[in-house]
């Protein structure tokens, strides 16, 4: 199977390429060292975390799926995968008393066209493996292909977003991306934590990412029916740097040398253990692109690309507010429009509920310091 | 100091709240305050240097510790032992030395001490409980048995616990000056509901270093709970309460 197959596992090409290359700039220096602090979900009660939707969706899309890869569908034919995903992982973190939100992407910044361009032909081209592995009868190569194939459309965002108001979970509507808006809200504290898989987060200076929360106990490794089991970490930014020895910006800089959402390949020749001695010794990215780097290729322009994540477009205006679940609603829309299993779902709502209910009866010594 | 026993109960006591523990060293005692992440529960602590049979610090300094790490040594002490705690300034570390009937020298890192102080709750409380510390962990696991959160009401006659589960409920009744409510002073009857997880957790590792503890209470307030300790020492407990949500 190519390699480039696995690289589209998940969400995108881009995005597991870059968790490679970013573990290894993490895993490296920091293996040992760096705040990756495993957390249980019971530690996140009372917390409230920003969720990168586009990111939640796209996995709930590549993993929600039945063994031959076929996603799960209503009886009108409509992808229901993302609806699955998003009930039963939400009512669960609530019910753990953990404040979610969610932030959607709005139209992606200009720079980033070359790298969608690029998503899109992996996903024609998974797609044709997919069918061709389906009708071959090689049942679990095509639900691999399968899993690349994840489209989020237009309905499905759509469908997500009226969920989340019928279960009472604010959402947000980002102008640009979704995790620089998550970075914005948690930097500005009106959430404690960013969550997404994405390094890239920490790039638009998010103060921590949680990762692995939408994502159940267990994952299955890319390609093999076994699985791991995964439990959510903490990243913190601070920490990052304080054991890299860099500064935001030149995390920043690193980063697009080694390879980001918008210059996924990073500099031909450079890998993480040079990108971050380049960038000590030089200072930075600018001093680099006039010296040393004078000819890197950039699929766009290296100093826009930095930019975008020093001053990401996002918004000041948005409202967080948790309310009940209007369980009818919720009944309603999925089992009557969706097909979903009443019973099921009802399950879900009501613990969450209670979940609720138990948030609001704790208090916490800092109303009374 | 030459109680390994007692330094391990009362490091059994802050674990139950905090994995990293930031002590306040001073030249005339050593000082703890700290809230558990979920920001429930708070420990107060204090042992003036003459809980040491010698204590050296010739200025105030801040040291952080892994509690569970810490603990791991001293759980391999005996009750008659000696035990030597030294901090280098210069590595960071800290060094045990336990003395029975042979030596073993252990050096753990320090860790980076939490900055920010942590005052205590400001709370005009209504009514003080003595009661011994056995009394009040059976009275806990009584409650324990049919629900998850206790409601402590006083008045001036008794103390009562009330528990409600989804099947069982639960009363249990402490009267003033019985074997297990030495003493009680009431201004106002007041009540309020508490985690019974945190109270049992507390109360139940809090008991090895302490025969009477001092519970203080008002409407809905948190509740204070101090373990009597030897010599001026301090061992105070604040636990957050519960709200009745319909």
């Amino acid at each position: 199977m190519s390699l480039e197959l696995m690289k589209a596992y998940f969400m995108s090409s881009a995005a597991l390429y870059m968790e490679e290359k970013w573990c290894v700039v993490l895993g490296v220096n920091l293996r040992d060292l760096v705040p990756k602090i495993q957390v249980n979900l019971q530690d996140l009660a009372g917390k409230s975390i920003a969720i990168d939707a586009y990111n939640a969706l796209y996995q709930f899309l590549a993993i929600i799926r039945q063994s031959d890869g076929t996603p799960l569908k209503d009886r009108a034919g409509r992808v229901t995968s993302h609806l699955s995903g998003l009930l039963y992982r939400t009512s669960k973190l609530v019910e753990m008393g953990i404040n979610v939100t969610y932030v959607f992407d709005g139209p992606p910044p200009v720079l980033k066209k070359a790298v969608l361009k690029r998503r899109t032909k992996t996903k024609v081209e998974a797609t044709i493996k997919y069918e061709k592995a389906l009708a071959e009868g090689r049942i679990r190569e095509a639900r691999t292909y399968a899993q690349a194939t994840s489209r989020l459309k237009n309905y499905m965002e759509l469908d997500s977003k009226r969920l989340l108001t019928l279960m009472g979970i604010p959402w947000i509507q980002a102008p640009s991306e979704g995790e620089a808006q998550a970075a914005y809200i948690t930097k500005k504290g009106t959430t404690n934590f960013c969550a997404s898989q994405d390094y890239d987060s920490l790039l638009f200076g998010a103060p921590n990412l949680i990762r692995n929360l939408t994502i159940s106990g267990r994952r299955k490794l890319p390609r093999k029916p076994v699985y791991i089991d995964v439990v959510p970490e903490i990243i913190e930014l601070r920490s990052v740097l304080t054991k890299l020895g860099i500064t935001y910006e030149q995390l920043v800089d690193v980063g697009i040398l080694v390879g980001t959402d918008y210059n996924p390949e990073g500099v031909k020749g450079i890998g993480p253990k040079t990108a971050l001695k380049l960038v000590k010794e030089h200072g930075g990215l600018d001093e680099l692109l006039r010296k040393s780097l004078k000819d890197a290729d950039f699929p766009a322009d290296p100093h826009k690309i930095k930019s975008t994540f020093l001053h990401p477009k996002v918004t000041h205006d948005y409202n967080i507010e948790w309310h009940d679940p209007d369980i009818e609603g919720v009944i309603d829309f999925l089992c009557r429009e969706h097909d979903f299993t009443d019973e099921r779902v009802r399950k879900a709502l009501e613990n969450m509920s209670a979940g609720l209910k138990e948030a609001k009866s704790k208090t916490t010594l800092d109303s009374f310091l | 100091m030459t109680d390994a026993k007692l330094l391990r109960d009362m490091f059994q006591a802050i674990a139950i709240l905090i994995d990293e523990a930031t002590f306040k060293l001073t030249p005339d005692n050593i000082q703890l305050r700290a809230m558990d992440p979920s920001r429930v529960a708070m420990i107060d602590f204090l042992w003036p240097k003459t809980i040491f049979d010698e204590y050296e610090c010739d200025q105030p300094q801040k040291m952080c510790v892994n509690i569970t790490e810490f603990l791991k040594l001293l759980r391999r002490t005996a009750k008659d032992e000696i035990i030597e705690l030294t901090l280098n300034p210069e590595t960071a570390r800290l060094q045990i030395s336990i003395t029975g009937h042979y030596t073993r020298t252990f050096n753990m890192p320090t860790l980076e001490p939490q900055e920010e102080e942590t005052p205590t709750p400001k709370i005009t409380f209504k009514a003080t409980a003595k009661t011994t510390t056995e009394g009040l962990r059976q009275a806990i696991e009584d409650a324990q048995l049919v629900s998850d959160h206790v409601r402590i009401e006083v008045d001036t006659e008794k103390l009562t616990l009330n528990a409600t589960g989804d099947l069982m409920g639960a009363t249990i009744t402490l009267k003033k000056n019985s074997d297990a409510l030495l003493d009680l002073q009431t201004q106002e009857p007041s009540k309020a509901t508490f985690s019974l997880s945190y109270l049992a957790e507390i109360i139940k590792a809090a008991s090895a270093t302490s025969e009477i503890a001092t519970l203080q209470f008002a409407n809905d307030m948190p509740i204070q709970i101090d373990f009597h300790q030897p010599k001026e020492g301090k061992l105070t407990f604040y636990l957050a309460p519960r709200i009745e949500v319909e």
